[in-house]
């Protein structure tokens, strides 16, 4: 209404409503006694510019009865009732709508009907710039709403509540598949809605997405084995528990934490406990997939794939925590391609994508390495490309075992990974090895990013990662070097000053002192500077 | 952060020393040598020295070559440069 309003260049809303309302309000036909009859045309007019308001969030509930007041009434008041009375025009539902709530007082018994698609037409063609949340509410939900309540704070419950109500209803008396399905639809649309534009209104209510950490796929998978191999029973009688095994054996493929070696067993019948857990999962897996996938291996009986999996245990004891893509190509030459594509196939489902790179791999190694005549199918190799990745990926944590048999494949991206790798004793646990290395770092690379106060690429990041690598090192020999030469074997802070007089840091006019008071603004400077207090004292003291 | 036009400052730095960082990073290359008390405050102190040698010499070169962002190129020139000066 602003065209209206302003151009009367009234002062104040209240007369600005007011003028709004004694035009308008006497259009809608839910109010058949209303003491303003104005024209339709009138309110039409009106409506327009009511329309043009832009959303109220007010509910358009009855507050009809304050409309008879209209003197006594607040411009908050008056702005409800010109949204209660707004409803006007542009129809695009249908006749038959229920009849919208949104005068429950004031909605006399006069022919409902009546009233019902005029008013609905109305209330649609109003809410259309409106809250569309308003709409079906006031189309749906009338016996809901009928009861004449004013409150705007039920408004969402009610009126989802009455949704879901009126759905089922408004199918009922309208008949029209239009009016309902445009209804439904319009529901579905604007059951969104609300929702949002509440977090919208009020953004302190939002939530952060919590942090999450990430799991220690280390400990979790460690935990699955011990409770596996509690439950593991001997034989084949896997079948009922195959799918935890599998899942286990899956997912121990990419721990990254395996138990060492620990010797070839030769029982036929199951591994020692050592390895039972590994050794379990993978006689499930090479028991439970050649039952469960069907068609893939020719010859797998269950006697072959037992000493399949006998050996792939022994293997896998042996070689000390190798993935089953190395085991299996270990059974592979013992015959038992089934084995193998079955198994690869649950890794393939586990470990799907990048295994492009490694395929190309695995041909070259195991070629080499095995018996070519079990890797004949395209889809052992596909299957054993995922396998060959997990085997990268183990071997990334675990110690570098050499395996005997897979040595073209082992070697290949095991020594790729050591050439990254800074030359550092590993140990068994080689996430939190590396982690802290890299997050130590990435607290210089921040600051390196906050130094140079320019956009970077993360390629650039990376390689300043490499150069600090590269510095630190060269400071640790430096160091070293100094304190050998002062005879010592600890590092004093006269060796730091020392190297950065060499690196031309500190010179004669600039001092280790004034160094240290510039970059380092914490209480380290009262740590290392020595300064006298009361007393005869001097911290550090000399 | 990489991608960022502006770093804010507030949010990314921190201004202490990762001294537990430190000591075991000297500790697993040289194990036989032992760091005195705040000596890992002065090895900081280098180590910022040196980025920030690093990152002015950076951008430099970034902004020689005209470009908005530091590429790696950049980086590597840099290094080069700043890494010989800090041999020591």
């Amino acid at each position: 209404m602003a065209d209206s309003k302003s151009s009367d260049s009234e002062p104040t809303t209240r007369t600005l409503l007011r003028r709004v309302l004694d035009s308008a309000v006497p259009r809608t036909p839910l109010r058949p006694r209303s003491a303003r009859t104005r024209s339709l045309s009138s309110q039409r007019k009106v409506t327009a510019r009511r329309q043009s308001h832009g959303a109220r969030a007010i509910g358009r509930w009855a507050h009809v009865q304050a409309r008879g007041h209209l003197e006594e009434q607040t411009p908050r008041t008056l702005l409800k009732n010109i949204l209660l009375t707004a409803p006007e025009s542009s129809i695009v539902m249908p006749e038959s709508v229920v009849m919208p709530v949104v005068q429950p007082s004031r909605r006399s018994t006069s022919g409902p009907q009546v009233v019902q698609p005029s008013r609905r037409e109305s209330s649609r063609g109003s809410l259309e710039l409106q809250l569309p949340e308003l709409e079906p509410s006031r189309t749906l939900a009338p016996g809901l709403l009928a009861s004449g309540r004013k409150k705007q704070k039920l408004r969402l419950s009610v009126f989802q509540q009455g949704v879901d109500q009126g759905l089922p209803l408004s199918q009922e008396p309208h008949g029209n598949a239009d009016a309902s399905s445009l209804t439904s639809t319009s529901l579905n649309l604007n059951f969104a809605t609300p929702l949002q534009s509440q977090s919208v209104g009020r953004p302190g209510l939002a939530r952060r997405p919590p942090t999450r950490r990430a799991v220690d796929m280390g400990a979790f998978l460690q935990d699955l084995r011990d409770t596996s191999m509690a439950l593991v029973s001997p034989g084949d009688s896997h079948r009922t528990p195959i799918a935890t095994l599998q899942k286990d054996a899956v997912l121990e493929d990419t721990q990254p934490f395996f138990p060492p070696l620990v010797g070839r067993s030769p029982s036929p019948e199951k591994p020692t406990q050592l390895l039972a857990g590994r050794a379990v999962e993978v006689k499930a897996l090479a028991v439970g997939f050649p039952n469960t996938s069907s068609g893939i291996s020719g010859e797998d009986g269950v006697e072959p794939l037992g000493d399949a999996v006998d050996e792939q245990a022994e293997e896998r004891m042996e070689e000390g925590g190798l993935s089953v893509s190395e085991a299996k190509e270990a059974t592979g030459t013992q015959g038992s391609a089934g084995v193998e594509e079955s198994e690869g196939h649950t890794e393939v489902t586990e470990a799907d994508g990048s295994a492009g790179a490694v395929e190309a791999k695995e041909p070259g190694g195991s070629s080499g390495d095995k018996d070519t005549s079990n890797r004949t199918a395209s889809p052992q190799l596909a299957s054993s490309g995922p396998k060959s990745l997990q085997a990268r990926r183990l071997r990334q944590f675990l110690e570098p075992v050499p395996p005997r048999s897979t040595a073209d494949l082992g070697t290949e991206p095991l020594q790729s990974l050591l050439a990254r790798l800074p030359p550092r004793p590993r140990t068994a646990g080689r996430r939190p090895c590396q982690d802290p290395y890299k997050a130590g770092l990435n607290h210089y690379m921040k600051l390196f990013s906050f130094y140079a106060k320019m956009p970077m690429e993360k390629a650039a990041l990376e390689m300043v990662e490499k150069c600090l690598d590269k510095y630190f090192q060269h400071l640790c020999n430096d160091l070293e070097v100094f304190a050998a030469h002062a005879g010592r074997k600890t590092v004093k802070p006269e060796d730091l000053e020392l190297l950065m007089r060499r690196q031309g840091l500190v010179t004669d006019q600039v001092s280790l002192h004034v160094l240290v008071e510039r970059y380092l603004p914490l209480e380290y400077r009262q740590l290392l500077i020595p300064c006298a207090f009361s007393g005869n004292s001097v911290f550090p003291p000399q | 952060m990489a991608l960022s036009t502006t770093v804010p400052q507030k949010k990314n730095i921190k201004r202490k020393a990762p001294r537990g960082f430190l000591k075991r990073a000297m500790k697993q290359q040289k194990p036989h040598l032992r760091l005195e008390t705040n000596g890992d405050l002065l090895i900081h102190l280098n180590c910022l020295l040196f980025i920030h040698r690093l990152a002015e010499e950076s951008r430099i070169n970034a902004s020689e070559s005209k470009c908005r962002t530091i590429k790696k190129e950049h980086v590597v020139a840099a290094a080069k440069v700043i890494l010989k000066k800090s041999r020591g």
